[in-house]
C-alpha cells in the first residue's frame, strides 16, 4: 500500500460536512450527488415549491430543515436559517469525526472561516422593515441585532462549540468558498491556528430569492436557488492526528478579476496559474467542476474547462443539477462533491482535480487539489 | 524562506473629520469632532439625532469606470480610498497592474444602506418584482473590494471583503500582513469602509447605546456610541520594494492577532480581548512595556470601555501606556473603525504625536488610563497597539512600530 508522505509545510482536506437538499450528513449528501441523476424525481434537482417567492418559483431546500427541530431549544430562540445551517455544518462535522475516534480538538487551535454573500437577507430585511413599520423607527427586535451582521453565523458556532482560534466570516461572490480557503491557507502558513474549518453558507429565503432574482443576467437560465453549509476542515501536514485519512492535498488556489472585458482569457489565466502553481498538468486532470452559472458568463468557463481537460474529466462530478445554485456557497459544495464522487472511484487516487467558479461581475477563481483517495 | 518586513506606505482617508491623509492628519492633531445632525436618512421619530458623517464626497471624483449609481456609498468609499491610498504612496494603479496583490476590505454592513432604501420602498407599497434592479446589484457585499479592482484595473488582485463586523478592518490589516510577509502578493491595499445606515442606527438606539450629543470614551459621563461612516484604506508593501523605490514609509507592521470570544453575541469577554493583544505581542515580538500607545476600540459604551480597560491592565499592568479612543472625534465607523484606527497609528508613528480622546470631562476610575484627554501631545512613539473588538466576539489587535532607516 502506497503511503502518502505528508510533509508540515502542506494542507490537506481531512473531513467534510455537508447540510444539503439531500440532508444534514454527510453520507446523505454523498449519495445524493453521486447517484444517477435520472434516478431523481423530475428534472434531477430537489427542488421543491417555494410559496413565499417569485411566482411558480421552486427551490432546492434542506429538507425539514427547522432550526429548533434540528439543534434543540437552548441557545437557538434567535438563530435564523442562515446561522442554524452553519451550526448544525460544524455539528456534522464534529459528531462525525467523533464517531470515527478522531475528535476535532476546539479551543484556540481551531479556527472557523466561512464564506457568505450576505449572511442572512432575511434577518436584514426584516430588521430593517420593523424600522419602517413600527410605531417608532427605533421599533426593532434588538435581540436580532447581531443576525443582520454577516459574522452572525461564524459566531454563533463559535459561540455553540467554544472555537476560539480565528473567526472570520468573508465575502467574494461566487467563487467565495475558494477566496476563503485562500485565506485559511494565509491562517495556516502563518502559524495562526492549527486546524481551519472553512467553507460557506447560504440560505433560501424569499429575500434572497428577490436578490437574486434582480441580479442575474438577461441570458442566464438559472435553475432553482438552492442553500445548505458546506464545510471542510483543513489541516497542517504536522497536524494531522494518527488515523485521519488525508482525502485531498490543496496544491494551489488562483484568484482574480476580469478588469478589461475579456472574461475568457482571464479565467484561462487563472486556471493556468493555478495548475502551474500546483505542479499539474492538465491531461492529468481527474475532475474538473465549474460553478454551475448559466448564460454566456457560465459558458466561458464550461468551454474552457471541456478545451482544457476534456468531457471525461468535466462531466465526472455533477453539484449543481442536484442541489440548486447555492451562491457563495456553491464552490465548498463543489469540492465536496468531489471528494464524495473520488471516494467511490479508485480511478482518482492520486490524480489532481480542479474547482473553478466564475461571477457575472468576472471574478474567477480556481483550487487545484491531489486526491489522495481513502486509505483505512 | 525569510520572511519579509511589511511597511505602510500609503494611507486613504475619508472620515467626519476630513478627508484625504493630509485633512485627516490636521483633524487628529487638532481633536476636531465630526459629530452632527443625521442627514443621511430621515430621523424623524428618533430620540437621539446625531451621527459622524462624510462630507464633501463627490463619487464621480473617484469611480471613472463604472456608472457611479452602480455603487453603494460603502463601495464608492472603498474606490475612493484606495485611490487615495495608491496616490498617496506615490504610485500608479499601473505599477501594482501585474504583481500579485491583495485588496481585502473590512465591513460591517456592507451596502445595508441600499438594502434599508429597498425596504422602505416595500415598506411603501413596491412590490418585490418591482424592484430596481441597479439598487439590488448593489447588494453584495464583496462589491466594496471587487469594485476597487475593477476600478483601478488590478488584474492580479484577489478580492475578498471580511465581514467581521467592527472589527473588520483590522482582519484586513492583518490578511495583507500575512500576504505581503509571506511573498503570496507583493502588495495589499487592505482596510475598511462602512456607510451610515439607519438599520444599524434603529439598532443600537433600540439596545440604549447610542449618545444623546457627544462620544465621551473612559468618561464617567459616557452614554454611549455615535454611529458612524468612513473608510481607510492602506498601501501595505515589502520593505525592500518599498526602500528600492524610495517610498516614504509611514510605519512597520510588526504584527497582529485574532480570535474569538466564543462567549456572547454582544458582550466583550475581558480575558479574551487580553488574549488577542498578547497575541499580537508576541506575533510582533514586542513585549507589553515596549508599547507607547493604544488605540483603543474604545466605543464610549458603558461595557466596552470597562471591559477594554481591564483587558488592556490585564496585559500591561496597573500603569498601561497612554490609551485613546479616536472614536470620540471620527465616530464608531464600523468595519472602518480599526482601519481608520490603524491609519492613525502609522500617522501618530510617523509624526510623533498622540491623538487625544476629545470631549473628555472627568475619567471614569473604572477606565483608569491616560486617555490623553481633549488635546493632542506631542510623543516619541516607536510602538503603537490598535484594538478592534466586534459583535460576535471578533477581536483583532494589530502592531505598528516606527521606521527608521539604518
Amino acid at each position: 500500500m502506497t503511503t502518502v508522505a505528508v510533509p508540515t509545510d502542506r494542507h490537506f482536506i481531512t473531513a467534510w460536512s455537508a447540510v444539503s437538499p439531500y440532508g444534514l450528513e454527510s453520507a446523505d449528501y454523498a449519495r445524493g450527488v453521486t447517484a444517477d441523476v435520472a434516478a431523481d424525481a423530475g428534472d434531477g434537482s430537489r427542488a421543491v415549491p417555494v410559496p413565499d417567492g417569485h411566482a411558480g418559483e421552486q427551490a432546492c431546500l434542506v429538507p425539514g430543515f427547522e432550526v429548533r427541530e434540528v439543534l434543540g431549544r437552548a441557545g437557538t430562540r434567535t438563530m435564523d436559517r442562515a446561522t442554524g445551517l452553519a451550526v448544525t455544518a460544524v455539528r456534522e462535522l464534529f459528531d462525525e469525526a467523533s464517531r470515527a475516534r478522531r475528535p476535532v480538538p476546539v479551543g484556540t487551535g481551531t479556527a472557523l472561516v466561512l464564506a457568505t454573500t450576505l449572511g442572512s437577507a432575511q434577518s436584514q430585511h426584516d430588521f430593517a422593515h420593523a424600522s419602517f413599520t413600527g410605531e417608532k423607527p427605533y421599533d426593532v427586535p434588538a435581540q436580532y441585532m447581531p443576525n443582520v451582521l454577516m459574522n452572525c453565523p461564524a459566531a454563533a458556532s463559535a459561540i455553540r462549540f467554544g472555537l476560539k482560534g480565528p473567526n472570520t466570516t468573508l465575502a467574494g461572490g461566487r467563487p467565495s468558498g475558494l477566496l476563503a480557503l485562500g485565506y485559511a491557507r494565509r491562517l495556516l502558513a502563518a502559524g495562526r491556528a492549527e486546524r481551519v474549518l472553512v467553507g460557506a453558507v447560504e440560505e433560501y429565503s424569499p429575500s434572497r430569492s428577490w436578490i437574486e432574482h434582480h441580479t442575474r443576467a438577461a441570458d442566464e437560465t438559472p435553475g432553482p436557488l438552492g442553500e445548505g453549509c458546506a464545510l471542510l476542515l483543513v489541516e497542517p501536514g504536522n497536524g494531522i492526528p494518527a488515523g485521519r485519512t488525508a482525502l485531498a492535498e490543496l496544491l494551489a488556489v488562483d484568484a482574480r478579476v476580469d478588469v478589461d472585458d475579456r472574461l475568457a482569457t482571464t479565467a484561462e489565466a487563472c486556471v493556468r496559474a493555478a495548475l502551474a502553481a500546483a505542479g499539474v498538468e492538465a491531461p492529468d486532470v481527474w475532475a474538473a467542476v465549474a460553478g454551475g452559472l448559466t448564460g454566456r458568463t457560465g459558458h466561458v468557463e464550461t468551454a474552457l474547462l471541456r478545451r482544457l481537460f476534456g468531457p471525461e474529466a468535466t462531466d465526472r462530478v455533477h453539484v449543481h443539477t442536484h442541489i440548486g445554485d447555492t451562491a457563495a456557497a456553491s464552490t465548498t459544495f463543489q469540492l465536496a462533491a468531489l471528494l464524495a464522487t473520488a471516494k467511490g472511484d479508485p480511478t482518482s487516487h492520486g490524480r489532481p482535480a480542479v474547482i473553478t467558479s466564475i461571477d457575472r461581475d468576472g471574478s474567477v477563481a480556481c483550487a487545484v487539489v491531489r486526491l489522495l483517495g481513502e486509505e483505512t | 524562506m525569510t520572511a519579509r518586513r511589511v511597511v505602510l506606505t500609503g494611507i486613504g482617508v475619508l472620515s467626519s473629520i476630513g478627508n484625504g491623509v493630509t485633512e485627516f492628519t490636521r483633524g487628529l492633531r487638532e481633536g476636531r469632532c465630526g459629530a452632527g445632525p443625521i442627514t443621511r436618512f430621515d430621523s424623524t421619530g428618533f430620540r437621539r439625532q446625531l451621527a459622524h458623517e462624510v462630507h464633501d464626497f463627490t463619487p464621480s471624483q473617484w469611480v471613472r469606470h463604472t456608472p457611479a449609481e452602480q455603487l453603494g456609498r460603502a463601495t464608492q468609499f472603498s474606490v475612493a480610498a484606495a485611490r487615495m491610498a495608491v496616490s498617496d504612496a506615490g504610485l500608479d494603479p499601473a505599477d501594482l497592474r501585474e504583481r500579485p496583490g491583495l485588496v481585502t476590505v473590512g465591513t460591517t454592513d456592507g451596502e445595508a444602506d441600499a438594502l434599508d432604501r429597498l425596504v422602505e420602498a416595500q415598506a411603501n407599497g413596491t412590490v418585490p418584482a418591482d424592484l430596481d434592479p441597479v439598487a439590488v446589484g448593489r447588494l453584495a457585499a464583496h462589491r466594496l473590494a471587487l469594485a476597487v479592482v475593477r476600478e483601478l484595473r488590478l488584474s492580479r488582485a484577489v478580492p475578498s471583503v471580511l465581514g467581521t463586523a467592527c472589527a473588520a478592518g483590522n482582519y484586513a490589516v492583518g490578511d495583507g500582513y500575512d500576504a505581503v510577509r509571506s511573498g503570496e502578493a507583493d502588495w495589499a491595499l487592505v482596510g475598511g469602509a462602512d456607510a451610515l445606515t439607519r438599520r444599524t442606527f434603529a439598532g443600537f438606539h433600540r439596545l440604549g447605546l447610542v449618545a444623546s450629543d457627544r462620544c465621551r470614551p473612559f468618561d464617567a459621563d459616557r452614554e454611549g456610541l455615535l454611529t458612524a461612516e468612513g473608510a481607510g484604506v492602506l498601501v501595505l508593501e515589502d520593505l525592500e520594494s518599498a526602500r528600492a523605490r524610495g517610498a516614504r514609509v509611514y510605519a512597520e507592521l510588526l504584527g497582529y492577532g485574532l480570535n474569538c470570544d466564543a462567549h456572547h453575541p454582544t458582550a466583550p469577554h475581558t480575558d479574551s480581548v487580553a488574549q488577542v493583544m498578547r497575541l499580537a505581542l508576541a506575533d510582533a515580538g514586542v513585549k507589553p512595556e515596549e508599547v507607547d500607545l493604544i488605540s483603543a476600540h474604545g466605543t464610549g459604551t458603558p461595557t466596552n470601555d470597562v471591559t477594554e480597560i481591564r483587558a488592556v491592565r490585564q496585559v500591561f499592568g496597573d500603569r498601561p501606556p497612554r490609551t485613546v479612543a479616536l472614536k470620540s472625534m471620527l465616530g464608531h465607523t464600523m468595519g472602518a473603525a480599526s482601519a481608520l484606527g490603524a491609519a492613525a497609528s502609522a500617522l501618530a508613528l510617523a509624526h510623533g504625536f498622540v491623538p487625544p480622546t476629545v470631549n473628555h470631562r472627568t475619567t471614569d476610575p473604572e477606565c483608569a488610563v491616560d486617555c490623553v484627554p481633549n488635546h493632542a501631545v506631542d510623543a516619541d512613539l516607536r510602538v503603537v497597539v490598535n484594538n478592534g473588538l466586534a459583535f460576535g466576539g471578533n477581536n483583532a489587535a494589530v502592531v505598528l512600530g516606527r521606521h527608521q532607516e539604518s
